[in-house]
């Protein structure tokens, strides 16, 4: 304490010296996870594949973050007000999210994903699918049909492995791993650079980066890049960069994750009193889940059409052009056209854009562009303007 | 009485440490002094008539939220968290108070008693007396971070404690329903309120640190309180910007909601160690600034 009896200004520099070793401890937790060399043989694309689709996962639990730059606007539709924090299902289009996820062989899975003071689940066991929404005490209850549920154990993985969307799958069955890794590569090969990265750390656990550069170039999409577990050969990371920034626009990645079976009680749902109880219709599987979203039905909006392939495919779908009274009418029907009256609403505050194939208004973000033209019609694409304006042209 | 008095007091003569050498061997082991001095920052906190008023708030808003949800149900979805669920199992009435109380009222009530820790002795001049007898300066900081954190965990389980009283008596106990939908029973169901009441009541502490070095800068206890509100309410709207979402992991109140986390299938115990652990830093940083401080401090109060 001497040192400190001769200069007393010197006692700040305690608290000082503790507050920056425990920020910079703290930082350099993950820093060094994130540069550790992981010390994998080398592998290529195809090889990664085929370890992929060879993996033999007998279960695993983990912690998933997952999220979402996507350089939107927040729109002020329902759905889209959820949010970091948020344990809505539909709120996953924007923010940072923790999910919990379990998987023990494809017909027992759960995912929960965490709110403040909130939870919603997605648990699979056998034919029962369950969605449970705590906030406000619903459970909703499908049954898969028999058929189904043979489908479902072929992608199974998916449902837990949230990363398998990304990666393109073979539509023809392949005979054997290999030929599909061929099949699947030589697939994207015109429209994607496929490379193998270095190694990656992702939860503790080493990893390969699978790379995927789209060559069109209209994509706002600069790369995806896949890191696939160095042992288990399951992925546990995909980003999405943009070409105009540098953090990644998307990314859902294992934060943690346990390769042991998790425990049959895991899958259990039953729903407590006082739940109000759906039976759901039969449905599409796990994925497509949330009864709240407010789906455009077949028969009020002319069906989604494609334009383009690839990574430059730009969707286009018509709207119904609701009469302003739609959107104060209590019509059961009320509800899509107040939604897409609050969408055209929204959209005369965006910038106003024309060309040869009319005029609209473009939200242009990071990832993603979306136009809707004067004429109800709504164009999406993870391309640049100009590559929406093209596929119009081109419609 | 103050802790001057007490301090000066005879029996509270082996404070001075530095000729412990000399003592001859009956006197008292050093460990049992330092109770006394505790005890008697205690006897302080708690037997103030502000204190008893404060804490007696606190146990309102647990009452309040029993009799209105038995004059009327809320539906699930609506008001605040918790709520709905009261009807089912009286302990969430514990629940649902902790979060309307964590958001200002338990960190008033805590920023209240550490605010005036060592600027309420300045300020009505007791602080002069205090160090006059010989206790270490260092001493008598640790004692009121002690008692900070006793009180701050006092204060929280005491709007527990009225909360799960009350809800017990008006909606009865039984299994209760987790955030998963799973149900637990009554005894488990208790032990996780009681951890999660334990889990904010140090995360409450942590800010009595902030306040308890504030109050080192002053002499003006209500400022000091005034200050740790403030930086309470601060860190709650930055808490709100997605913009700075790279801050938020930092900040001393984003990990409180984290309590909910105990009522998962199986409990996520991540967020509630990561919360714990920024506590403990917020605590051990700004405790050391109040000693850098304290330590060479001209106490003329």
């Amino acid at each position: 304490m001497s040192i400190f009896e001769r200069n007393p200004a010197l006692r700040w520099a305690v608290p000082a010296v503790t507050a920056v070793a425990l920020v910079g401890g703290g930082s350099a937790i993950r820093g060094v996870q994130a540069i550790a060399d992981a010390g994998l043989p080398a592998r290529t694309a195809a090889q990664l594949l085929v370890d992929v689709q060879q993996a033999n996962l007998d279960g695993l639990s983990g912690t998933v973050v997952q999220r979402s730059d996507l350089g939107l606007p927040d729109l002020p539709i329902a759905g889209a007000a959820g949010g970091t924090g948020s344990s809505d299902l539909t709120s996953l289009v924007s923010g940072s999210h923790t999910m919990r996820i379990w998987f023990a062989g494809p017909d027992k899975a759960r995912m929960a994903l965490l709110g403040t003071l909130g939870e919603s689940d997605v648990i699979r066991n056998g034919q029962d699918v369950w969605v449970w929404a705590s906030k406000g005490k619903t459970a909703t209850h499908y049954v898969l049909p028999a058929h189904d549920a043979e489908d479902k154990s072929a992608t199974g993985k998916s449902g837990t492995s949230p990363d398998q969307s990304a990666v393109p799958t073979p539509t023809d069955l392949p005979t054997s791993p290999q030929d599909a890794a061929e099949k699947a590569l030589a697939a994207i090969t015109p429209s994607t650079e496929v490379t193998t990265s270095g190694t990656a750390t992702v939860a503790g656990r080493s990893a390969y980066e699978l790379v995927l550069k789209p060559k069109e170039a209209t994509s706002l999409v600069a790369q995806v890049r896949v890191a696939i577990d160095g042992t288990e050969h399951v992925p546990l990371r995909v980003q999405v960069f943009a070409k105009s920034v540098a953090d990644p626009v998307f990314e859902v990645a294992f934060s943690a994750v346990d390769f042991s079976r998790p425990d049959a009680a895991q899958f259990a749902f039953n729903p407590p009193p006082g739940t109000t109880v759906v039976e759901g219709k039969a449905m599409a599987g796990p994925g497509a889940t949330d009864p709240t979203v407010n789906a455009p039905q077949p028969g009020s909006a002319g069906m989604p059409t494609v334009i383009g392939k690839g990574w430059g495919s730009v969707l286009v779908a018509k709207l119904p052009v609701p009469d302003a009274s739609a959107a104060t009418s209590g019509s059961t029907s009320a509800t899509n056209d107040k939604t897409i009256a609050q969408l055209m609403k929204f959209a005369t505050l965006l910038p106003k854009v024309s060309g040869s194939w009319g005029s609209g208004h473009l939200m242009a973000g990071t990832a993603f562009s979306a136009l809707l033209t004067d004429d109800g019609r709504i164009v999406v694409g993870a391309v640049t303007p100009e590559g929406l304006y093209a596929a119009l042209a081109a419609s | 009485m103050s802790a001057a008095e007490l301090a000066t007091s005879p029996a509270a003569r082996p404070l001075r440490h530095r000729p412990l050498r000399h003592r001859p061997l009956r006197h008292r082991p050093l460990r049992h002094v330092s109770t006394r001095f505790l005890r008697s920052e205690l006897r302080l906190i708690f037997g103030r008539r502000r204190n008893q008023a404060g804490l007696g708030v606190l146990a309102v808003v647990p009452l309040i939220l029993a009799i209105t949800v038995t004059v009327s149900t809320p539906r699930p979805g609506h008001g605040p968290d918790f709520l709905a669920s009261i009807t089912s199992n009286g302990l969430f009435v514990a629940l649902s108070s902790l979060s309307i109380e964590l958001t200002l009222f338990l960190p008033l009530a805590v920023g209240t008693i550490a605010g005036d820790s060592i600027a309420g002795e300045a300020n009505i001049g007791t602080l002069r007396y205090l160090l006059a007898v010989p206790v270490h300066r260092t001493r008598l900081l640790a004692v009121k971070f002690a008692a900070i954190t006793i009180f701050s965990l006092v204060a929280t389980l005491w709007v527990s404690l009225v909360g799960v009283a009350a809800g017990l008596a008006l909606f009865g106990g039984g299994e209760m329903t987790m955030l998963s939908g799973g149900q637990i029973g009554m005894g488990p169901a208790v032990l996780r309120v009681v951890m999660a009441t334990v889990y904010l009541g140090l995360c409450f502490a942590s800010l009595g640190a902030i306040g308890l070095f504030i109050s080192t800068l002053t002499e003006q206890p209500i400022g000091a309180t005034i200050a740790v509100v403030i930086l309470n309410v601060m860190s709650f709207i930055l808490d709100s910007i997605p913009q700075l979402s790279w801050l938020h992991e930092w900040l001393p109140t984003h990990w409180w909601m984290a309590f909910g986390d105990f009522f998962r299938d199986p409990v996520a115990w991540d967020g509630l160690i990561r919360g714990l652990l920024t506590a403990a830093g917020y605590a051990l940083v700004f405790w050391l600034a109040a000693w850098a401080r304290f330590s060479d401090k001209d106490v003329t109060g």
